[in-house]
């Protein structure tokens, strides 16, 4: 019987990756294609337009100030149910194990001298507001996959060597950051980039790597903007067997899947929240919070908007509402594959 | 001829003669180039001690039969040799002693052996578990490679340095403890520009008993932290100088560190290593915890510095470089949210000194009880250019070596438990 409600979510819900890295198509569908893969993206030379680096120092507008961080790329392992039950439907997780190996950015001290937190998918959240300029000190600390990966932002101005992406022998500077070295990229914040944004890999082997956890997100406000007293940001994509070596699909919220191990949101009634939800794999998503209603850009009340690859829809309320409540994606395949959650309201 | 040129000419003569004189005459430094690919196995693990249950009796016996990614690893025992790990031949070689007691491998110099390892183009080779004592030169030294790791290292009584590292890319320093080093206790110098930085991380050492806890010339992306430098006349030393390719000191963090009684008068009593009259180490301001000599991009900041009779953290300019005058000015350098002082329980002489010279050098005024100057006038310019003062050089070039004594301020520590203070050795 396990081997055939195993075979039922293999076929229900892997499907193979189709991965162009550096000239070679590479469909992963197994492991032993994750390998392939892999080996592949270890091939990739480095591109001659990528070498040299000689950008001044780029200054914030007036008011504005160079927002320095350090964040590092490396793998780890994860669990994607640390709870092992899906609460909602209070049954234990099904799909037998859940750890995997993840790619992640991990944000350090000061000349990466220490993590500031353990590892996580998405990585840190970069903030900032209009004027600054964001300052990535950017290191590939993989030491097992040997590939070289990048940071490539959205929403945020940057010249070509900014650009985080790998694109052959027109590749610029922070295109391509082989294992051990480290690049600073300078992300201008200008009144376009208002809003929340993901920022991912984009070398060489770059759609694996996002799936494997490479992203994170970018939010800039106006200069002098109210902060909410609450934000967060929840990343819907999914794990399918070919990137993690599992048994199933697991359909995530920030690389955990089910209600208990996604991420638990918590407010007050009274206080300003903000929910940025992001696409973050090769399919359409909903965004709904139960008990909630919202505006969108457009002003239309909304509960449950559309989001794709990439982009990213925002709830912003002021509580009014207390109690459990779920949130999830509201395609019917992903939110009983595990993207849902709790957030609860205390009065 | 003004007072400042005239002292600055003085200076600069006392470097002609460099640390490494008197050494044997090693490789010409080379561009460490990309790192080697680790080498396919299978790999062989050789035994070393001092009885026939091993391969050998020998570490530089088992070293030359090894190749590239094996093990060798070595008993206790002392051993009388002067072991070198030379070529591509030998990358990726793991030379282990014991890692939780060091002291018990310990490479005893005899004659005038020079140092206790040196690697020499040979990448990602690893050192782990040993202790160097009386080398004419240093205890470990790595040159011209890419990538490597020192661990659980003790270097005592070594006649330049204790761990070093000389034009090399990339690294780990960890768990290891230097003194009685008659030059740096630890120093990294000529790290080659890069385009992307390989960093080399400096965790988890003690640098002591010495004229200085660690030296850099001319270093690049290094990040110490976790550290301890005490006791030395002064405790972290980046700078600049000619005798070192690719001045100045460069992108460098020193972090989270430990950096408290650097008051060690080494030029008076009986220190127990040969005094240099000479040289980098005799110009040490003598109670300073850290000198920023010349240097772009260096940020030291979260550290707790306190008890250093001169001053915390002094920043001059580059005034050592004769022939490379574009890299003497300070740009960009950082230093903030220090603790100084100890909670007023163990000030430093002055917690910042500088000369005001160059471009965008910030210094975060908070927790900072004292400077010089005293109004804080040459530390303004933040974001441009700075407020430089000749005077105030002038007098920060009068307080180099002994001179610095003449405007200590010199009072009892509080009690440290598991340290002493030492100010002069064998009085």
């Amino acid at each position: 019987m396990d081997g055939t409600r195993r075979s039922f979510f293999t076929a229900a819900s892997s499907v193979a990756l189709l991965c162009t890295i550096g000239g070679e198509e590479v469909s992963v569908s197994d492991r032993g294609d994750l390998r392939r893969a892999d080996a592949a993206a270890a091939r990739v030379k480095r591109p001659r337009a990528a070498v040299a680096q000689a950008i001044p120092q780029i200054e914030p507008a007036p008011g504005g100030t160079r927002r320095e961080v350090w964040i590092q790329a490396e793998t780890a392992r994860l669990s994607v149910t640390p709870a092992r039950r899906d609460e909602w439907h209070n049954r234990a997780v099904p799909g037998g194990r859940n750890a995997f190996t993840a790619f992640v950015y991990r944000e350090m001290t000061a000349g990466f001298a220490a993590y500031k937190y353990g590892p996580s998918i998405p990585g840190p959240t970069l903030t900032a507001e209009v004027g600054d300029v964001l300052v990535v000190h950017f290191r590939n600390g993989d030491t097992k996959l040997r590939q070289a990966v990048t940071m490539h932002p959205h929403g945020v101005k940057y010249n070509p060597e900014y650009d985080g992406a790998y694109m052959g022998e027109y590749t610029r500077a922070g295109g391509f950051i082989a294992p051990g070295e480290t690049f600073t990229y300078q992300w201008e914040c200008t009144p376009d980039s208002i809003g929340a944004w993901p920022y991912h890999d984009h070398g060489p082997n770059h759609t694996l790597n996002t799936f494997r956890g490479l992203f994170g997100t970018i939010v800039v406000r106006p200069p002098g903007d109210r902060w909410p007293d609450r934000m967060y940001t929840l990343f819907a994509h999914q794990l399918p067997p070919p990137v993690t070596g599992l048994d199933r699909t697991f359909q995530c919220f920030n690389g955990h899947a089910y209600a208990g191990s996604t991420p638990i949101l918590r407010s007050r009634v009274g206080e300003d929240v903000e929910i940025h939800a992001i696409g973050m794999d090769s399919n359409f998503h909903t965004f709904h919070i139960h008990g909630h209603r919202w505006r969108n850009a457009a002003g239309a009340f909304v509960d449950n908007p559309t989001f794709g690859p990439n982009e990213t829809v925002t709830a912003r309320f002021t509580e009014d509402n207390p109690g459990r409540w779920l949130y999830h994606c509201h395609v019917f395949t992903h939110q009983d594959a595990g993207m849902a959650g709790w957030y609860v309201v205390d009065p | 001829m003004s007072l400042r040129k005239s002292l600055l000419c003085v200076l600069v003569a006392s470097l002609a003669v460099p640390a490494v004189a008197g050494a044997q005459s090693y490789p010409e430094p080379k561009q460490p180039g990309p790192v080697e690919a680790p080498p396919k196995g299978p790999h062989k693990t050789y035994t070393v001690c001092a009885s026939s249950r091993c391969d050998f009796k020998s570490i530089q016996k088992a070293v030359n039969r090894a190749r590239a990614g094996d093990t060798i690893r070595v008993r206790n025992g002392v051993y009388r040799e002067a072991v070198k790990i030379n070529g591509r031949g030998k990358r990726y070689l793991k030379l282990i002693g014991n890692r939780s007691k060091p002291a018990k491998v310990k490479l005893l110099a005899r004659g005038k052996m020079q140092n206790g390892i040196f690697v020499n183009d040979a990448d990602e080779v690893t050192v782990d578990g040993f202790m160097a004592q009386g080398y004419r030169s240093n205890g470990f030294f790595f040159t011209n490679l890419n990538g490597y790791t020192m661990n659980h290292l003790i270097a005592r009584q070594t006649g330049v340095y204790g761990l070093y590292a000389f034009n090399t890319i990339g690294g780990k320093m960890l768990n290891s403890e230097a003194y009685y080093v008659n030059d740096g206790a630890f120093y990294i110098g000529q790290t080659p520009p890069q385009a992307k930085p390989v960093r080399t991380v400096v965790r988890n050492v003690a640098g002591w008993g010495s004229p200085l806890g660690f030296s850099a010339t001319n270093m690049r992306y290094v990040t110490i932290t976790k550290s301890r430098f005490y006791n030395n006349a002064l405790g972290i030393a980046p700078n600049a100088l000619d005798s070192e390719k690719y001045p100045p000191a460069e992108d460098n963090v020193i972090i989270d560190n430990d950096i408290f009684w650097n008051n060690f008068n080494f030029h008076q009593g009986k220190p127990p290593f040969a005094v240099r009259s000479e040289g980098t180490a005799a110009l040490a301001p003598v109670g300073t915890g850290v000198l920023l000599l010349g240097g772009r991009g260096n940020r030291i900041e979260n550290n707790r510095i306190f008890g250093n009779y001169l001053a915390g953290v002094v920043a001059v300019e580059g005034i050592l470089l004769a022939k490379n005058p574009d890299a003497r000015a300070l740009r960009n350098n950082v230093v903030q949210n220090n603790a100084f002082g100890l909670g007023g329980t163990d000030v430093n002489g002055f917690d910042l000194i500088y000369d005001g010279n160059g471009t965008n050098n910030c210094f975060s005024m908070t927790g900072v009880t004292s400077m010089f100057p005293a109004d804080g006038s040459t530390f303004a310019g933040c974001g441009g250019t700075n407020a430089f003062s000749a005077a105030v050089q002038t007098q920060m070039i009068g307080w180099t070596g002994e001179g610095a004594l003449a405007a200590w301020n010199k009072h009892p520590h509080p009690p440290k438990a598991g340290y002493a203070p030492l100010e002069v050795f064998g009085s």
